[in-house]
């Protein structure tokens, strides 16, 4: 290893694995490694990961990473106790919530449940308008007192939500100045510091959700900063948002929430930056693990973002209100378990064998067949060859399970039946593909698909046919992209900041003012510390309605349209943007402001994509391993050739029907479509719509 | 066309099936509520959207208002039946508000498109959605149908893709906010267009036959899941009475509410014909309002998550509601506030079918949407609005296993979301003081009915006010020994006063309110389920440590003895003052509270002139609080 630490390293750590990807600068070499999570020290595993991918913490000038820590403290309610601090007559907003009833015919449906408890939620005497205008004073002595007595009751944070704190937050910013003097240790978060839109639920949820993982989050930094020292890193930490930018520890500390979903997230950016290099401006990033599938989507070369998402599914989440990357799922992954219901319905998913016992095939106890089950008696699994051979599969259980639990209910053959359950996951991921494109009025049909995740690659060109897509890629090592899209990512905050203005009237000093402010920010946010930037980039945005609509579109403001005060110019993209999405616009009809949005970028020096060796347009015979039969729909079970991925060159060509076969994935060229491998590896599919 | 058969369909492709009408439904859902123009559309979700089989029948409706679950099945079919299939043509788009026929208010505009694939009617898309305007009076008490606004019968509002101006024109001229409404009558036709469009790409890329075939066979599965489970059920006869208040015209007149339930083998049979006859007041519904209520509580007990939501679930259900009741009322009966007495005729239901399903029913809920109507105009440029207020969710009953929810909207609607406060103060010039749960209002019970909320609104300018909420005295019950949540309420606090104006029977009708008075609406809570005296005392010693139930009240109905003056009870005490309690007979139930206090006269307005040197700031001020202090 060279004298100047030369490396960047990147740990994506999920609950059982740990990924790692390890980018040598000097040699402009990538390399990954899979261990462990060491859930006592992660770094450990991280340390394993990155000895495994070759390199060492002592050699990295850059650490990327991404942590489930945030997510997990929520859905395991495992955070701290919390206070919540509210303007008076708001103590139950939180509880109180939306009053939606999403399951509504289910007379046994729970709503969500806060994160704090009523008796730790107290009314302040306070009170600020939607103009901002202060109608009641705070009362210090009050927030002092509250305060007191809930750190007697062993509260550790307290989150602070006082109404229209989007327009005016004063009071928050007193109340949280007079907390943090009286109990330095205490970690506190005040509602506007995390989101300044309108909608006080949801900046509650937030805030309290912040204040809830806070305290460990913090001390999970800093416990992996020490241990990084240890390990002799001396370079810069940097942690993966829900956006896919990276923010640093510091900023991480106060604005933990903004990590929730920094794995997927970080797929999504490994997708983009694939995208740019292969020269594609428009793709669905498609990640399918062991229980769920995920889509998000590249658009002109962006990724399209949201500005909020309920933690925990639709009906019983904790909304989360702030920029992030639009991600949808659905329960269908390797571990969905089929069954036949009442009245000879078959279903699959969301119910999953997860990872113990697993799905029936693994041999530890599962019962219930499950999509990898399908796959594996479909042929599409070698049985010994699963995990580079590290798992035998048992093909006879799995067939067992099948026959008896839906072969034989429904009068079908084993073969029928795995084929349908497949059939029938590959319709339902279709739909969230689909809709991650529809509900912005985009058509899936002309966006290619990226898949990964150990199950993308056995089913996305299944998926794509259903969507008449027309080209699929599975980039190298599916099973680390996320640990790879954390090495592409960029130094990113956002701000949102409602402001309620009929477009005619926007001032537009007055809009340059507030941007100008967010972006300053913004820029001493992304710079603090950052010797490695190449650029900082400012973006702006407003969400935009027709006066008299409730809900709002996003559209993105190119800076020449304030450098030339173009009012119409505004309008135009919102109505431009309002015709894709919704079908109408009207170009007569006045528009409003609702919130003005910015993002500033401090852009780092990406790896350069590697090359790999050119080949033949025949692959080598070194690459066949074989054959086996493989059931197609429509074809019954064609012997089908089998490759191993690591030995295809550049320029490779392969018909379906074949399998691609690596450490942790299997990718299936059905019968018609067309794999070829590009000159950084990655295999491109052409699937025959016909 | 053959008529389709579930015989030749597999199940994997009706599984496919059945995911995509969910999916198309799930897009219609979707793209009204972010183009609509109003907030009940968009924030109350006070819509349905629905595809329909060639002869009317549900194939899948999204999620929307529970309530209209039969309103667009019976509207699509009465299109059908008006214009005859060999009438309608690609491009057509049906419209009606007839209240009869959807058997709602005039409110609810209906959009249906007959699609067609290669010139066959193959089924239909549909949407309803809540308009907050359709002309009609604003004085409120209405006790006829006319008074109530625009009736636009069944009629073709787009002929083969081409918009009858005419027509367009008549209804703008008809509603107080025809650009509003345009708005939301744009939002549909996009809704209804895209249900068109999406079954058709279902058919196109699965095939006709297979889409026609799967349907079936979904309906059939709906169906034998739901004989299953009513084969299930005790066979008997079971019936329950209830009242409600008033019907806003004959005060203080209780209207009964009788059902009876007969479940025979596989079949469940709902028997409305002692539901009162209609009534005066604007509380009636039509006939279709009547078989929703008995569909409603059949799918809660049946198949409460299944999807879609579809006719064939209702095949095991028979329903007998002669006309001129109150849920199949006849023209010219007032309709405006339909949606009330449905939901306490759903949980009559569940209250009739307690003694056979102990496990499955739901004790009474406050079963009211507790709205506020304001109407006003804007100080700072004169511009008239309407606002709907309230939805505030409320107490919802226990259960054999499990508390009631609290703050949760009734049962008519569904997937309804309340206004944000920042949100309604951002867009009118009222002012939320106060948005909180009400202690002691669930029901005491082994498991506690959930609390309802009250809701504190102050003006900041002159407002005209109504609202008519009812179950007022006749609160919701407990069931097996679980006692009365807390009923609704509506209340004006004037300025500067000290007391309180209430409403015994919760019809307040065009108040006005001037600067710095108040609305409060009060939603009831849940009926408890069993003993209060069996309740756990580690989920009491919560409830009182987080203000869900007073001491006073854990004291009086849950027989807890505390310690001294701490919160913390004392078990031996507890156990021995319960045992007492029991013997005594005690607690003791109260369902229907009696009247207190006489309807307060039509407002006059006092003027004070103090209050005229305040400041628009000061005042806001004074006012919140001398509220919070009450």
């Amino acid at each position: 290893m060279s004298e100047s630490p030369a490396a960047r390293l990147a740990a994506d750590v999920g609950g059982t694995f740990t990924d790692v990807a390890a980018f040598d600068e000097t040699k402009g070499e990538l390399r990954l490694g899979k261990t462990l999570t060491t859930p006592a020290k992660l770094v450990t595993g991280i340390e394993n990961g990155v000895a495994k991918a070759g390199s060492r913490f002592d050699a990295a000038r850059l650490f990327l990473h991404g942590t489930t820590v945030a997510i997990n403290t929520i859905l395991e309610r495992s955070g701290a106790k919390c206070a919540l601090l509210t303007t008076q007559g708001f103590r139950d907003i939180y509880e109180i919530g939306r009053v939606n009833r999403p399951e509504s015919y289910n007379l046994f449906f729970r709503r969500h449940s806060p994160l704090i408890e009523r008796d730790l939620r107290f009314d302040i005497s306070e009170r600020i308008d939607a103009q901002g205008a202060v109608l009641i004073k705070l009362d210090e002595a009050q927030v002092l007192r509250v305060a007191t007595d809930a750190v007697a009751r062993g509260v550790e944070a307290i989150a602070i939500l006082f109404l229209h704190s989007y327009r005016n937050p004063a009071h928050e910013q007193r109340a949280k100045q007079i907390i943090e003097a009286a109990f330095p240790q205490l970690f506190v978060t005040a509602s506007h510091e995390l989101s300044q839109e309108y909608r006080e639920f949801e900046r509650t949820s937030t805030a309290a959700a912040n204040a809830y993982v806070g305290p460990r989050v913090r001390q999970y930094l800093t416990e992996m900063e020490s241990q990084l020292e240890a390990a002799r890193f001396g370079g810069n930490f940097l942690i993966v948002q829900s956006s896919g930018g990276l923010f640093d520890a510091a900023d991480a500390r106060r604005s933990c929430i903004r990590m929730l979903e920094s794995g997927p997230a970080a797929g999504v950016i490994g997708t983009q930056a694939l995208c740019a290099s292969i020269g594609m401006r428009n793709a669905i990033a498609f990640d399918m693990g062991g229980t769920t599938a995920k889509a998000g989507v590249i658009y002109n070369g962006d990724v399209l973002m949201t500005g909020n998402a309920l933690i925990g599914g639709y009906a019983t989440g904790l909304p989360i209100q702030m920029p992030m990357i639009d991600i949808q799922e659905v329960g269908t992954g390797g571990g969905s378990i089929a069954r036949v219901e009442l009245g000879n319905a078959l279903r699959v998913g969301p119910e999953s064998a997860g990872a113990a016992p697993g799905p029936v095939c693994y041999g530890l106890g599962g019962t219930e067949p499950t999509i990898t089950d399908a796959n594996l008696v479909l042929g599409r699994l070698g049985a010994e060859r699963f995990l580079g051979g590290e798992m035998q599969l048992d093909v006879e259980s799995a067939r067992r399970a099948l026959s008896e639990r839906v072969a034989a209910p429904l009068g079908m053959d084993v073969v029928e039946a795995a084929e349908g359950i497949l059939r029938i996951a590959t319709t339902k991921m279709a739909h969230v593909v689909r809709w991650v494109t529809t509900e912005r009025g985009l058509d899936a049909a002309d966006f290619a698909l990226v898949a990964y995740g150990g199950a993308g690659p056995l089913h996305v060109a299944a998926v794509a046919r259903e969507l008449q897509i027309a080209t699929v890629v599975i980039p190298r090592a599916p099973g680390h992209f996320s640990a790879y899209g954390m090495l592409v990512a960029d130094l990113r905050r956002d701000f949102v900041n409602t402001w309620f203005k009929p477009l005619a009237e926007a001032s537009f000093d007055e809009m340059e003012a507030l941007y100008v402010e967010m972006e300053t920010r913004g820029r001493a946010t992304v710079t603090r510390g950052q010797a490695t930037l190449t650029g900082t980039t400012r973006r702006r945005a407003a969400d935009m309605r027709y006066v008299g609509q409730e809900h709002a579109v996003t559209v993105d403001l190119p800076l020449e349209l304030f450098h030339a005060q173009d009012r119409d110019g505004i309008k135009r993209l919102f109505d431009a943007v309002h015709q894709t999405r919704y079908g109408f616009s009207v170009a007569t009809e006045k528009a409003e402001i609702v919130s003005l949005r910015s993002a500033t970028v401090g852009e780092m020096k990406k790896p350069p994509f590697e090359h790999i060796a050119k080949g033949q347009a025949a692959p080598d015979a070194a690459a066949k391993r074989g054959s086996r039969p493989v059931y197609f729909a429509g074809a019954g079970f064609v012997d089908t050739p089998t490759f191993q991925r690591s030995a295809l060159k550049a320029g490779n060509r392969i018909d379906g029907p074949a399998l691609i076969e690596e450490h942790a994935s299997t990718t299936v060229v059905q019968l018609g479509d067309q794999l070829e491998v590009d000159a950084f590896g990655d295999l491109i599919i052409t699937i025959n719509r016909n | 066309m053959d008529t389709p058969t579930a015989a030749r369909v597999n199940p994997v492709v009706t599984e496919v099936v059945r995911n995509g009408l969910v999916a198309v439904t799930e897009e219609m859902k979707i793209n009204l509520m972010r183009t609509a123009y109003n907030m009940i559309i968009y924030e109350a979700l006070d819509f349905t959207v629905g595809i329909f089989d060639a002869q009317g029948n549900t194939v899948s409706i999204g999620l929307g208002l529970p309530m209209f679950i039969r309103g667009m099945s019976d509207t699509v079919k009465a299109k059908l039946a008006h214009f005859g299939a060999d009438k309608l043509e690609p491009g057509d788009i049906l419209l009606t508000n007839d209240a009869y026929i959807t058997g709602s208010h005039l409110n609810h505009m209906t959009f249906t498109v007959p699609i067609f694939d290669e010139g066959t009617l193959v089924g239909f898309s549909c949407c309803m959605a809540h308009w907050p305007d359709v002309g009609g009076t604003l004085m409120e008490g209405t006790t006829d149908i006319f008074s109530e606004g625009l009736q636009m019968p069944i009629v073709k509002i787009f002929r083969k893709g081409e918009p009858n101006e005419e027509l367009i024109a008549i209804i703008k001229n008809n509603v107080r906010l025809p650009e509003r409404a345009m708005g939301d009558f744009r939002a549909q036709i996009a809704a209804v267009r895209t249900g068109e469009r999406r079954f058709l790409d279902l058919i196109r890329k699965y095939g006709r036959e297979e889409v026609l075939g799967g349907i079936a066979a979904i309906m059939d599965q709906s169906e034998a899941l739901a004989r299953a489970r009513v084969r299930d059920m005790p066979d008997g006869v079971y019936e329950a009475e209830s009242f409600m208040d008033d019907d806003g015209v004959n005060v203080g007149q209780r209207v009964p509410i009788k059902v009876r339930v007969t479940i025979t083998g596989d079949r469940m049979t709902v028997d409305l014909t002692d539901v009162s006859k209609q009534v005066q007041g604007f509380y009636n519904s039509g006939i279709t309002a009547g078989r929703s209520c008995c569909q409603v509580a059949f799918k809660c007990l049946t198949s409460a998550l299944e999807l879609p939501i579809n006719d064939g679930a209702f095949r095991a259900l028979d329903i007998v509601l002669p006309p001129g009741r109150v849920v199949s009322a006849e023209k010219p009966a007032a309709m405006r506030m339909w949606m009330c007495y449905p939901m306490t005729i759903v949980d009559t239901i569940f209250k009739a079918l307690a003694p056979a399903l102990p496990e499955q029913v739901i004790a009474g809920h406050h079963a009211d949407l507790v709205v506020g109507r304001i109407n006003g105009r804007r100080p700072k440029d004169n511009s008239f609005y309407i606002y709907l207020g309230g939805l505030i969710g409320g107490g919802w009953g226990a259960k054999h296993d499990s508390d009631g929810q609290n703050a949760t909207i009734a049962m008519n609607d569904g997937d309804t979301h309340n206004g944000p406060s920042e949100q309604v103060e951002a867009k009118y010039p009222l002012l939320v003081e106060r948005y909180c749960l009400r202690p002691d209002s669930g029901g005491a019970g082994r498991f506690r009915g959930g609390l309802g909320t009250e809701q504190v609104v102050q003006a900041r300018h002159p407002i005209r006010f109504s609202s008519q909420m009812d179950r007022v005295k006749c609160k919701p019950w407990g069931l097996n020994g679980g006692l009365s949540g807390f009923g609704n309420g509506v209340a004006l606090h004037r300025f500067g006063k000290s007391e309180e104006v209430s409403f015994f029977n919760g019809k307040a009708l065009n108040q006005v309110l001037q600067v710095g008075d108040a609305y409060i609406l009060r939603s009831g809570g849940g009926g408890g389920y069993g003993s209060p005296l069996a309740r756990d005392l580690t989920a009491l010693e919560r409830d009182v440590r987080c203000g869900y139930i007073t001491r006073d009240s854990a004291q009086t109905h849950y027989g807890v003895v505390f310690r001294g003056g701490t919160l913390e009870i004392d078990t031996d005490a507890t156990q021995a003052r319960r045992a007492q309690m029991h013997a005594q007979g005690l607690p003791h139930d109260q369902p229907i509270a009696e009247p207190l206090a006489p309807i307060p006269a039509a407002h006059v307005h006092e003027h004070n002139a103090e209050h005229d040197k305040l400041t628009e700031e000061e005042r806001v001020a004074l006012a919140m609080q001398c509220r919070c202090c009450s």
